[in-house]
């Protein structure tokens, strides 16, 4: 379906600053800006998103292999760059121009409660194109989102952003010990993406994930247009709603008492959304699949996006310009920059609340959402209490409430049968699924400590004892990280001194 | 009509040598443009990419070591890799990613326990002059590339591209202005100078004279921000492998190199600065410093006391720390060279 080949390179886009001339910025990340700019020689508008790749904390092996892949995809869904060069040290990436923006900002700007059905299908029909091709080329998106998936003004709709895109075709050949990547299986296990999107085996990420972790990002996305946010993303991060998670309150996401239009979504959506959203990824439909879904029969033509969605929305430039100002009014509740919103450029009018672990998603199909799942501990404690405990025992469980019925999700306890395991043999557990509880641990850790700033910086040094707790905790795994590279070094400069003076002793023999 | 001749699936080897036939075709009929040839290329394409399937597995099943032997034996048999790499540039953009892949997989293919991929390019190896040279041309550099740095992986072939004229290419390649064909020259040069230690400290030592001279010049003093970022990051992942100490110390004997070091340090970039510290610290280190290393560090005294003053990197780093305190020890007790 995908095979045309365009040949892009022969319209020429210069490798050159003073070639564009930039006209507005249209988003702005914690190392990234995007401008909309006009490329003189051929008087083509184009978005620059703009890199400063001294500041920016990802490793350049990254972004190479973000340009690598933008450049090599040919797709009319996926937004490809026209070119890539340094501009001091910025990188410039030059793709055309997306006039209507993403479809978080339009739905930020004049959908506050998200789309129509007959709207979404078509969105979500193009997204499916872009994402089978990409499975098909061996990537994974991981990062499918409303923020992600542009719409230029003929309604034309493009996923972007390869942020943090992986390959299981392409193991890192460099040095190759921070990816994850496993070519021989064609599995990842690590942490990528935006939380409230992450499939459930990519947040427990200790038996690896595929493809079908985009077809879950793909699941909430739709439902995150369907009701102009993803599930659980606007309660605000305080004491009260761990208070709420840990005591098991189930809360209607979407607070349908107060949306009275009660917007009704037809059946076939309903089980589209269903099969995306089941927690077994395999069986999950693949992207091929689900466009044969009846969901999708009578689509209409993207042309349709362009007369019934985009008619007088404001442009993207003047709803960048809202959303600073809002931003700047809001400037002093804010925390300071998050790890990971460098990847936000396109979330014109960002979400703010980052980071929240959660154990496990049941998909409500009736009232089309997704009751979110919270770890709780065995006595009920505070949840930061439960965490330093799994960190120090090992053997702690975790309950996964799923309508009534316990299940038990014994992360820990696998980690602990692991090491008994590799003892006695017969053990079934090995190196991966260790690995894998591991960095789950370590991202919930960081999880925790995100939410822990962020109380921080909202109760603006009001006590808080319980978190002192996990703060020390943060503190020491800090420490031995520290101490471990610091006797790796030792080791090493000890080595090298040894060679110079063995061969200073010779040329003083000489 | 087709269903008709829907025979027996073909096997892995039948599927090799048809591609080879297409693509003995493709080579000798450049610039036939009728349909025939354009149903032939359909052909190939599919044909390449049923053998990509084989060697990764598809959606469903998983890929089945005995196919993935039978057809590296039957891709090394005859030149199929050759004509593979001669045709790249006929096929499209799909082919020509689903040909680079094949290649790269079949660098690990082993046959009888034997990587045969080796073989076939120590016998061929001036195909790697081709991938080299394909840096040059935008629209095959990054297919070239990616298949270069599969076949280096074998210590013999990685010799081969050092130690031939065209490993002078790179000093160039690595600062062109396409940041994707830049960035994967770098990291084949990165791939080159730390893959197999004891070629590299070979190679180093045999021709520590021209290659430094251009690696100082053209990329550490570069006036692109990448280059040098990179370079000084790569200068000090070789200088700090133990493998390449004789180089190190020869390296950190030179006024000429902590010249270019001090330099460094004195960028606006933070990035930078850190790596060039991480260079900077084997000059004062050496306990044999020649006089004219020990006359620069007094010279600027005062001036490199200042700088380490508040120098931070952005994380707190204890080991870098405990070097800065060393460095600074070291400059504070330095006392002019006296003659033996």
């Amino acid at each position: 379906m995908a095979q045309e080949i365009e040949k892009p390179r022969k319209v020429q886009y210069p490798h050159d600053s003073t070639c564009y001339k930039i006209t507005d910025e249209i988003g702005r990340g914690v190392s990234a800006i995007v401008y909309k700019a006009i490329c003189i020689p051929n008087s083509t508008v184009v978005a620059i998103k703009s890199i400063d790749l001294d500041r920016s904390r990802t490793e350049l092996e990254s972004v190479r292999l973000e340009a690598k892949i933008m450049s090599l995809l040919s797709h009319p869904n996926i937004l490809r760059a026209h070119c890539s060069f340094m501009v001091d040290h910025r990188l410039w990436v030059v793709m055309p121009f997306m006039s209507s923006g993403s479809l978080q900002s339009i739905m930020t700007s004049s959908f506050p409660d998200g789309l129509s059905e007959p709207c979404i299908a078509v969105i979500l029909r193009e997204t499916l194109n872009a994402l089978s091709y990409l499975h098909n080329q061996g990537h994974l998106h991981r990062d499918i989102k409303a923020g992600n998936i542009l719409i230029d003004s003929n309604g034309s709709v493009k996923l972007a952003d390869f942020g943090v895109s992986a390959s299981i075709y392409e193991s890192n050949s460099g040095k190759g010990s921070n990816s994850g990547t496993n070519s021989a299986s064609g599995r990842l296990t690590d942490l990528a993406g935006t939380p409230y999107w992450m499939a459930p085996e990519v947040i427990h990420s200790h038996t690896g994930y595929s493809f079908k972790a985009d077809i879950w990002s793909f699941g909430i996305t739709a439902l995150e247009l369907a009701h102009g946010r993803p599930p659980l993303s606007h309660l605000p991060p305080s004491k009260s709603l761990i208070m709420k998670i840990t005591k098991r309150y189930r809360f209607s996401d979407y607070e349908r008492a107060k949306n009275s239009k009660n917007k009704k979504f037809s059946k076939n959506f309903k089980d589209m959304v269903g099969l995306c959203l089941d927690q077994d990824p395999s069986k999950r439909p693949s992207a091929e699949k689900l466009l044969k879904h009846s969901f999708f029969k009578n689509c209409k033509n993207s042309d349709f996006l362009s007369k019934n969605l985009l008619v007088g929305l404001p442009s993207v430039e003047q709803r960048f310009r809202e959303i600073k100002l809002q931003r700047l009014e809001s400037m002093n509740c804010r925390s300071a920059d998050g790890d990971d919103e460098d990847d936000q450029v396109f979330l014109i009018g960002g979400v703010t609340v980052k980071q929240r672990r959660i154990s496990g998603w049941n998909f409500n199909e009736d009232g089309f959402e997704l009751d979110p799942v919270f770890p709780v501990s065995k006595e009920d404690n505070e949840i930061d209490n439960d965490i330093v405990k799994q960190v120090r025992f090992g053997g702690e469980t975790i309950i996964r409430d799923r309508g009534g019925e316990s299940e038990k999700l014994n992360l820990q306890t696998q980690l602990a049968d692991g090491e008994i395991g590799g003892g006695g043999g017969g053990g079934s557990v090995d190196r991966d699924v260790m690995m894998g509880s591991l960095m789950f641990l370590k991202k919930s850790l960081d999880d925790q400590r995100q939410k822990v700033m962020n109380m921080i910086d909202m109760i603006n040094g009001e006590e808080n004892v319980e978190m002192s707790r996990e703060l020390q905790l943060m503190q020491v795994i800090e420490n031995l990280k520290m101490e471990l590279e610091n006797v790796k070094k030792r080791n090493f400069e000890l080595e090298m001194e040894l060679g110079v003076s063995q061969l200073t002793a010779k040329q003083q023999s000489l | 009509m087709k269903g008709l001749f829907k025979s027996k699936p073909k096997t892995p080897v039948d599927l090799v040598r048809l591609t080879r036939d297409l693509l003995i075709y493709v080579d000798q009929n450049p610039d036939s443009r009728e349909t025939k040839r354009e149903e032939k290329m359909l052909e190939l394409n599919k044909l390449i990419r049923e053998l990509k399937s084989i060697l990764y597995g598809n959606g469903e099943a998983e890929p089945v070591s005995e196919a993935c032997a039978q057809l590296t034996q039957e891709f090394f048999r005859e030149n199929t890799l050759r004509l593979l790499i001669l045709c790249l540039p006929k096929l499209n953009l799909e082919a020509r990613k689903d040909a680079t892949q094949v290649v790269a997989n079949l660098q690990r293919q082993q046959v009888q326990f034997r990587l045969i991929a080796c073989d076939y390019l120590e016998a061929n190896i001036d195909l790697m002059d081709i991938l080299v040279l394909g840096y040059e041309n935008t629209d095959m550099a990054l297919h070239y590339g990616t298949m270069l740095r599969e076949c280096i992986r074998h210590q013999s072939v990685a010799r081969y591209v050092l130690e031939s004229e065209n490993v002078k290419k790179f000093f160039d390649y690595i600062q062109l202005p396409n940041f994707d064909i830049a960035a994967d020259a770098s990291a084949t040069f990165k791939e080159l100078l730390t893959r197999h230690k004891s070629t590299v400290a070979e190679f180093l030592s045999k021709n520590y004279d021209w290659f430094f001279a251009e690696y100082n010049s053209k990329l550490l003093e570069s006036t692109n921000y990448i280059t040098r970022r990179q370079a000084i990051k790569l200068l000090g992942d070789m200088l700090l492998d133990r493998s390449n100490c004789a180089v190190m110390t020869r390296y950190v004997s030179s006024r000429d190199n902590l010249r270019i070091l001090m330099n460094l340090l004195r960028e606006s970039s933070k990035s930078i600065q850190i790596e060039a510290f991480h260079v900077f610290k084997l000059f004062v280190a050496n306990q044999h410093k020649p006089a004219d290393i020990i006359s620069i560090l007094l010279a600027n005294k005062t001036k490199l006391l200042r700088l380490f003053a508040d120098f931070k990197t952005d994380k707190e780093d204890e080991q870098f720390e405990a070097d800065k305190a060393q460095v600074i020890r070291e400059i504070l007790a330095l006392e002019p060279w006296d003659q033996p």
